[in-house]
């Protein structure tokens, strides 16, 4: 009988982020080395804590892997899931990455579509991704939504949003 | 004062219907209302910002019980213990009673709340005036030890967690000598990562990441939304359970990690050991509704002593709070009662407005509230998304801020998959620089000479407690180790 609580997949999990703060931390620290000196710089320098922090995460990060792979050996077998997996849970992980991508869009497109197209555009992709159709209803909200956010900010907040194609809105 | 005071009253009434809103829908925590409405706050008058945002807390943490009381979907954490006796009651037909004994609890544990705030606060900050660097440096550490070993899971995420905020803190200018760090060249980031942006990314954009895969919540009917404040009978029998409510809220409040949702648990706990009607709990007690309901709104007033008067967050709540505050220029500890003593007072009567406003609002914003829970969830992930985009890119017309907030969402959305508590990291952002630049100063005055740590009798004793609960925190969970290991050993 293994203990529960623990399973594989958490240690797993651990392993992995263990092994990812420490690559964090050798490249800060490889970073921080390359802060130059001052001559007006106190005892510690601007050096001095950067490098601390940099070896305390690496020396957490091996006590995580350490105890990661520890607990691995006595984990309980991952149970066997009760639910069916189905093809939208499967596709999870895409919309999520899709989400990502969306914003990513956005930021590099704002500046020529300008604000209005592009949050429309920005609305009408995350419906879609949130598992919501595209259609003439979504479509509808994107387009209202962006003009009820182009009122709120750039009217009545007087704040400037990207022009783009359509400056005299602006 | 009467122009201050016309600026309060709106921003609390503004407050309180936006931290209702958002706490309404199902998942939609207090603290990501609060990021979401951070960067409307830019362009406000500090005061008017800060009291917004405090208020948005005191709405939040009611709102967070309208779902819960009519669809079994608590709005926030703090309102899970609400779900019990609060659905009960709805099945029973008794939606617009429940209603009403949330909102006139959370009143009452708020005002309740207020009093400890004004009470506490100003002493705990007069102490803290005699802190010099040393204590300050030892402040932060404690804040952070503190966070680290309570937030999460283990000690080790946590301590990782918060080491990854003091290391974003250190991108942008050296608070001595000026040189840059981790700038990579970018003019956008001599002036370092505002804490603003980590607190929307993470809270806020990550959530939203991470909720992409959650089906949408239930639908509540409109009939529903018409909420009866409880009669005098009903009054009378739930004093009680406010009362123990409110005082566990206000021990909870104050504690790092403490928060709502483990205030609400304790008090319905409390409240049933204590009740005449014990048998009524988990059947749709009107005291299973009123103790947790008043506990996690006295947290929301409570939390803020910590974070006023010493300058460290207790909970994710408050660590957005002081994000507003920093924003402003304002540092909260001990100076800001000196250097900005009308904007404390100013908070104190705007969160007494927007107790005040919870109410009034609390009755009228049902209808709205009911017409948001019920829309499609794409909708309003994209709206929120949308919002938060908009929001960012008007704190400075920077497009790089918006994209490096979509960043901390991945990061944050990462940690949610790691298990990495936020609340250490963003106090690590937060408090970076105080750590920092009071640990250099006060090795210049002792010219080097580190004993001027344990000379200090402040930092000393901060020092100390940090330790404490460290190794504290290290025994507690290697027993804890050591007992898995000999029940999985006994049951081979």
């Amino acid at each position: 009988m293994k203990p529960a609580g623990v399973t594989k997949e958490a240690s797993r999990r651990e392993i992995i982020l263990g092994c990812g703060t420490l690559a964090i931390a050798a490249g800060y620290y490889l970073l921080a080395v390359r802060i130059p000196q001052s001559d007006i710089a106190d005892v510690i320098g601007a050096q001095g804590l950067p490098k601390t922090y940099a070896a305390l995460l690496a020396l957490l990060s091996i006590i995580l892997i350490g105890r990661a792979a520890l607990a691995r050996r006595t984990a309980a077998a991952p149970e066997p899931p009760t639910i069916t997996v189905g093809p939208a849970a499967r596709h999870v992980g895409w919309r999520t990455f899709g989400m990502l991508v969306n914003g990513a869009l956005y930021v590099a497109l704002v500046t020529r579509l300008g604000y209005i197209a592009s949050i429309a555009g920005l609305i009408a992709s995350t419906i879609y991704l949130q598992g919501g159709e595209l259609n003439r209803r979504s479509i509808g909200v994107a387009a209202g939504g962006a003009l009820l956010l182009w009122l709120l900010f750039v009217r009545l907040l007087h704040i400037p949003h990207p022009p783009g194609i359509w400056p005299s809105l602006f | 004062m009467a122009v201050v005071v016309l600026s309060i009253i709106p921003a609390a009434f503004g407050g309180v219907a936006w931290g209702i809103l958002g706490g309404a829908l199902p998942g939609i925590s207090p603290s990501i209302t609060m990021a979401l409405l951070l960067p409307f706050t830019y362009s406000m008058a500090p005061t008017t910002a800060v009291v917004m945002l405090a208020c948005t807390y005191i709405g939040a943490e009611y709102g967070g019980s309208i779902p819960a009381i009519l669809i079994r979907t608590p709005g926030t954490n703090a309102a899970a213990a609400t779900v019990v006796d609060g659905y009960m009651m709805k099945m029973q037909g008794k939606a617009g009673e429940a209603l009403g004994i949330s909102l006139y609890s959370g009143f009452v544990g708020g005002l309740f709340g207020m009093l400890v705030l004004v009470g506490l606060t100003e002493r705990l900050s007069a102490v803290a005036l005699a802190f010099t660097p040393p204590a300050y440096f030892a402040l932060g550490v404690l804040g952070l030890s503190v966070i680290a070993t309570l937030a999460g899971e283990s000690l080790v995420t946590g301590l990782i967690a918060g080491l990854l905020g003091l290391m974003i803190s250190t991108i942008g200018t050296d608070p001595v000598t000026g040189l840059n760090r981790f700038t990579f060249d970018s003019p956008e980031l001599l002036s370092g990562i505002p804490p603003l942006l980590v607190m929307v990314g993470l809270y806020a954009v990550g959530d939203l990441f991470v909720k992409t895969g959650e089906p949408d919540w239930a639908k509540a009917t409109s009939e529903e939304a018409r909420i009866k404040f409880p009669s005098p009978a009903l009054w009378k029998r739930i004093a009680r359970p406010q009362l123990i409510g409110s005082l566990l809220g206000a021990f909870e409040g104050m504690m790092p990690g403490g928060g709502g949702a483990v205030s609400s648990f304790l008090a319905y706990n409390e409240a049933r050991r204590w009740s005449r009607h014990k048998e009524e709990f988990g059947h749709g007690s009107p005291e299973g509704i009123a103790a947790p309901e008043a506990a996690n709104n006295t947290v929301a007033c409570t939390a803020l002593v910590p974070m006023l008067s010493l300058g460290i967050p207790s909970s994710n709540s408050s660590a957005v709070l002081l994000g507003g505050f920093l924003m402003h220029g304002l540092i909260p500890g001990p100076l800001l009662f000196v250097s900005h003593a009308d904007v404390v007072h100013g908070l104190y009567v705007g969160m007494f407005a927007g107790n005040v406003a919870m109410l009034i609002i609390g009755y009228l914003i049902m209808s709205p509230c009911m017409w948001l829970v019920n829309r499609p969830k794409p909708y309003l992930m994209a709206f929120i998304y949308a919002l938060v985009v908009s929001g960012v890119y008007a704190i400075q017309n920077s497009i790089f801020h918006v994209g490096l907030t979509l960043g901390f969402g991945v990061l944050g959305s990462a940690m949610t998959y790691f298990r990495l508590p936020v609340l250490p990291m963003v106090l690590g952002v937060v408090l970076g620089f105080v750590v920092e630049s009071n640990y250099r100063r006060a090795l210049v005055i002792s010219s080097g000479d580190y004993r001027t740590f344990v000379q200090d009798p402040i930092a000393a004793g901060l020092l100390a407690v940090a330790f404490l609960f460290v190794t504290g925190a290290l025994v507690r969970r290697l027993r804890e180790a050591r007992h898995v290991r000999s029940a999985a050993g006994a049951s081979v």
